[in-house]
């Protein structure tokens, strides 16, 4: 067989496409998946990384919600080492509609989400950082997820099930035959190369750039793309998630996540141009800091660790020019049904929290489209490293007595960290902030196709923590340096990736994080000569 | 408590202007937090061009040898720099093509050192290299030690082994003119990255490492030693928590440590440090000084603050306070006669006064001058 042929190439590498190669995957299929950047650097990577029950869609878009909470079972049992069981309260405050709640309680239990509620006291036991002026609060199954763990786990279950990735490559243009797409022309970002790759079937899993692809497929699918800022808090005040028990607004929902915790978000549309880049304004700053205290008031004096804002890929219903009837709903097209294009699907719409529903929906139709004839069972089979699901037991059972590193290692690697070496150069630390060692970055390096520092923060954590870079940017260059063995492209990439965790940290540049940024801007220049 | 000066700041600027003026026979008290730049001191003063004997001449009876000679200095990511006056264990080259073929000596495992972006640097200079990284060239104790090696860590080590260190370079040494050594030697003792240069046969280049800098933590502890040794009064791990000011002069201040005793002085000198030693805090709304709330010269809109590119000059590193030609401070416009502010409280960068370790030494010698003079009252 020839290496550039496959039955199906999906275009995107976010949580969407990595969920619908791991299916196609998993159901026998020759996949090979394109990403323009990294894995997860869209929408997945930015959000709340929230585990919805679905509770917060109930009353708004019932089948949302109910979508919402029978993902929301199914990946607690398939990805537990990138999902934390914490709960969610929807409180209402003074200032809400007192009625709301009632409205809502009876919309989750329609939905089938177990929603129960509880009396501000006990709200205050279960979660003390909530605001104490609450007058009502509702206890939900809302959870946290790693959204870059779980897409990375998608990615490499469909690899160990032969898929190929390839990752910092363009998609130039369509190879067509006829009425029907066959192919792909392909650039590589970092070295230049020109390849096609060719495929009875193409899946556009895109997200927000999916708009894009199409229209290079001659195809028009109009979005809305509707940007999302968010404020990540250095530590972490809140053990469940806070909801606000109000018709979805701005800056209402306050999530944990590891050793952090995010609010958000805002909702703004935005043009096409500005997607590569999306700042994140004073304003938006200060209106998360605002709405966000009125959550957990300890949040108005808790160091900021960086400001940053997603696009969401909102369909428009065909033929509404104006984008008024929007879904959060999932949109999967058959393009040769809805415009005579054979060879072409576009995977939308819907959430993280979706995505393996909307995988299982594409991945249906390309199995039509081919002829195959087996069942999804993504429902049924964990991910990689999630097959335990205490990662402290998964911890103990590697190495008797671990250390917390080793620990942080587990939470993160799940039962794929027993391949960690435990020598003592492989525990050294590389990352203070997050414990994470040596051996980790070499693991990732190794498996999980890395080219850039940026990459492996989304794999590892490094550089995520309260020093945003300081310390280990510097090491995990070397080691790449090594790895890859080019050290002006280590170099280079040390300044990018230094400029990426800036243009995060400048819009909330006051306090302890312009005390750090003054170290750390004056280390790098005048101390270490980049 | 009372002293002829009472200086708030206990790193680079506080302890020369201390220094100083005990050598000029005057009581002094010095209330440091303990955080410092000095911590990351890169081994050069910034901005000092012309060779400056008084500072020479304090640093040496310091037991701190400095040398001057305007070059450049290789810096720890392989990039050059102009460098002139610095410590002895910085080398100052004529070129950065300064040797035909160098050898790079790390120690195993140790990630703080950059050997690979240092050889790469230097062969776009011409200039081969060789990396080693001896697994036995330190104390077998560090060997098992499991976790971090870090800078300070491991000079604690070769404070008493560098001697064996420089006999295994020395058996490793080949055909090279020069060797590239991290800079984790000497922290207690100045002498021996001499005596390790004047032990092996070829050019000896120490190169720095990510903080805690090695050389900046020795000197930090040797002008505190000096200051004690002159008889001032060095008040570590102590805050300013108050300050009375009367009359457009400063009376005395509290401090957290001395319960209800004030520290009363004719005059005070404010170096406390930039951001990162919390001389200058800020919030959503301004930058502003903690202790005696002094006019901050600043942007007023936020998002004027900062470039967005990381490299960039920063504006809110230009920010500080604002004070009268003789370095006097201002309060809501006008000056506190017997106040000085000095060092990187006055922001990063200040025309006459240069930036970094130059203004710290530029301007708390001129804050003495004024203290010495018989015209200031």
């Amino acid at each position: 067989m020839d290496a550039r042929e496959f039955d199906v190439i999906i275009i995107g590498g976010g949580i969407t496409g990595a969920g619908t190669q791991r299916d196609c995957a998993m159901r026998g299929l020759r996949t090979l998946l394109i990403e323009r950047s990294d894995i997860a650097t869209g929408a997945t990577g930015r959000n709340h990384g929230m585990l919805h029950s679905g509770a917060r869609y109930a009353v708004s878009d019932p089948e949302s919600a109910a979508e919402c909470i029978r993902e929301n079972r199914i990946l607690r049992q398939i990805a537990a080492h990138c999902i934390e069981e914490t709960d969610g309260l929807f409180v209402t405050l003074p200032e809400d509609d007192p009625h709301y709640q009632a409205t809502f309680v009876d919309a989750c239990r329609r939905a089938g989400i177990r929603a129960e509620v509880i009396d501000p006291a006990q709200a205050r036991r279960l979660e003390p950082s909530v605001n104490p002026a609450l007058t009502g609060a509702v206890r939900v199954p809302d959870g946290a997820v790693d959204p870059f763990r779980l897409c990375a786990a998608n990615m490499l279950d469909a690899k160990i099930r032969g898929g190929q990735v390839r990752l910092h490559v363009d998609v130039t243009g369509f190879i067509r035959e006829g009425d029907a797409l066959v192919g792909v022309h392909t650039r590589n970002r970092l070295t230049g190369e020109k390849v096609d790759y060719f495929a009875p079937v193409i899946v556009n899993a895109a997200g927000i750039w999916g708009h894009g692809i199409a229209a290079l497929a001659g195809v028009d699918i109009k979005m809305y793309p509707a940007k999302g800022a968010l404020l990540i808090f250095a530590h972490r005040v809140n053990q469940m998630v806070i909801n606000r028990c109000r018709m979805p607004s701005n800056a209402d929902i306050l999530a944990p996540g590891d050793t952090v915790c995010i609010v958000g978000t805002t909702s703004t549309r935005i043009p096409y141009k500005n997607l590569f880049n999306v700042a994140v304004t004073p304003e938006e700053v200060d209106l998360l800091i605002t709405e966000g205290a009125k959550l957990a008031p300890s949040l108005a004096s808790t160091r900021i660790l960086r400001a940053f804002a997603g696009v969401r890929p909102l369909v428009s219903a065909d033929d509404d020019p104006t984008g008024r009837s929007i879904s959060r709903g999932i949109v999967c097209l058959d393009h040769e049904e809805r415009d005579g294009l054979k060879g072409f699907i576009t995977i939308t719409g819907g959430k993280l929290m979706t995505y393996r529903l909307m995988a299982e929906r594409a991945t249906d139709l390309v199995c039509r489209k081919l002829g195959v004839d087996k069942p999804c069972t993504t429902a049924t089979t964990p991910l990689p490293g999630s097959e335990e699901r205490s990662y402290e037991a998964v911890a103990q059972r590697i190495w008797e007595a671990p250390s917390t590193a080793q620990k942080a290692a587990a939470s993160r690697l799940g039962t794929d960290a027993a391949r960690l070496r435990d020598d003592r150069a492989g525990t050294a630390l590389v990352c203070e902030c997050e414990e994470v060692s040596v051996s980790e970055i070499d693991n990732a390096i190794e498996r999980l196709d890395v080219s850039t520092l940026t990459d492996l923060r989304r794999r590892t954590r490094v550089g995520m923590g309260t020093c945003q870079g300081g310390f280990c940017a510097c090491r995990a260059a070397g080691m790449l340096a090594r790895a890859h063995g080019d050290t002006d492209k280590a170099r280079k990439d040390l300044r990018n990736f230094m400029t990426e965790r800036w243009k995060g940290n400048f819009p909330i540049g006051w306090g302890d994080t312009l005390r750090e940024a003054e170290y750390t801007q004056w280390v790098y220049k005048h101390v270490l000569g980049l | 408590m009372r002293f002829d000066t009472v200086i708030i700041g206990g790193g680079l600027a506080g302890l020369t202007a201390g220094i100083s003026l005990q050598e000029a026979g005057r009581s002094t008290a010095i209330v440091s937090t303990g955080q410092n730049a000095l911590h990351f001191f890169s081994g050069s003063f910034e901005s000092l061009e012309e060779a400056p004997e008084r500072i020479v001449g304090l640093f040496a009876r310091a037991g701190i040898p400095l040398h001057y000679s305007p070059g450049v200095r290789l810096m720890p990511l392989g990039t050059f720099r102009p460098a002139a006056l610095s410590l002895d264990d910085v080398s100052l080259l004529d070129q950065p093509k300064f040797a035909r073929k160098v050898l790079i000596v790390n120690f195993q495992d140790y990630q703080d050192f950059f050997s690979s972006f240092l050889a790469d640097g230097l062969r776009h200079q011409g200039i081969a290299c060789r990396i080693v990284t001896p697994g036995h060239l330190a104390d077998p104790s560090m060997r098992v030690r499991a976790g971090e090696l870090r800078s300070v860590q491991i000079a604690r080590t070769m404070d008493k082994f560098w001697e064996k260190a420089v006999q295994e370079i020395r058996i490793l040494l080949k055909d090279e003119d020069a060797v590239i050594l991290p800079q984790v030697f000497g922290l207690e003792d100045p002498t021996i990255p001499g005596r390790i240069r004047a032990g092996i046969p070829a050019r000896v280049i120490f190169v720095g490492t990510l903080p805690p800098s090695v050389p900046g933590t020795r000197t930090q502890r040797l002008l505190k030693r000096r200051y004690e040794a002159l008889g001032g009064t060095y008040l570590a791990g102590d805050k300013v928590l108050q300050a009375r000011v009367e009359g457009g002069r400063v009376r005395n201040v509290t401090t957290r440590n001395l319960g209800g005793h004030i520290l009363e002085a004719d005059h005070f000198i404010l170096a406390t440090g930039g951001y990162f030693s919390k001389g200058l805090k800020s919030n959503p709304f301004r930058v502003y000084e903690p202790v005696f709330g002094l006019d901050v010269r600043q942007e007023a809109d936020r998002s004027k603050w900062y470039d967005a590119d990381f490299q960039a000059e920063q504006p809110y590193m230009a920010f500080g306070v604002e004070t009268d030609a003789a370095l006097h401070p201002l309060r809501d416009g006008q000056p506190l006669g017997n106040l000085y502010a000095v060092g990187s409280v006055l922001g990063a960068t200040r025309p006459e006064l240069g930036s970094g370790a130059g203004l710290a030494l530029r301007s708390a010698l001129a804050a003495v001058d004024q203290i010495l003079s018989p015209l200031d009252l």
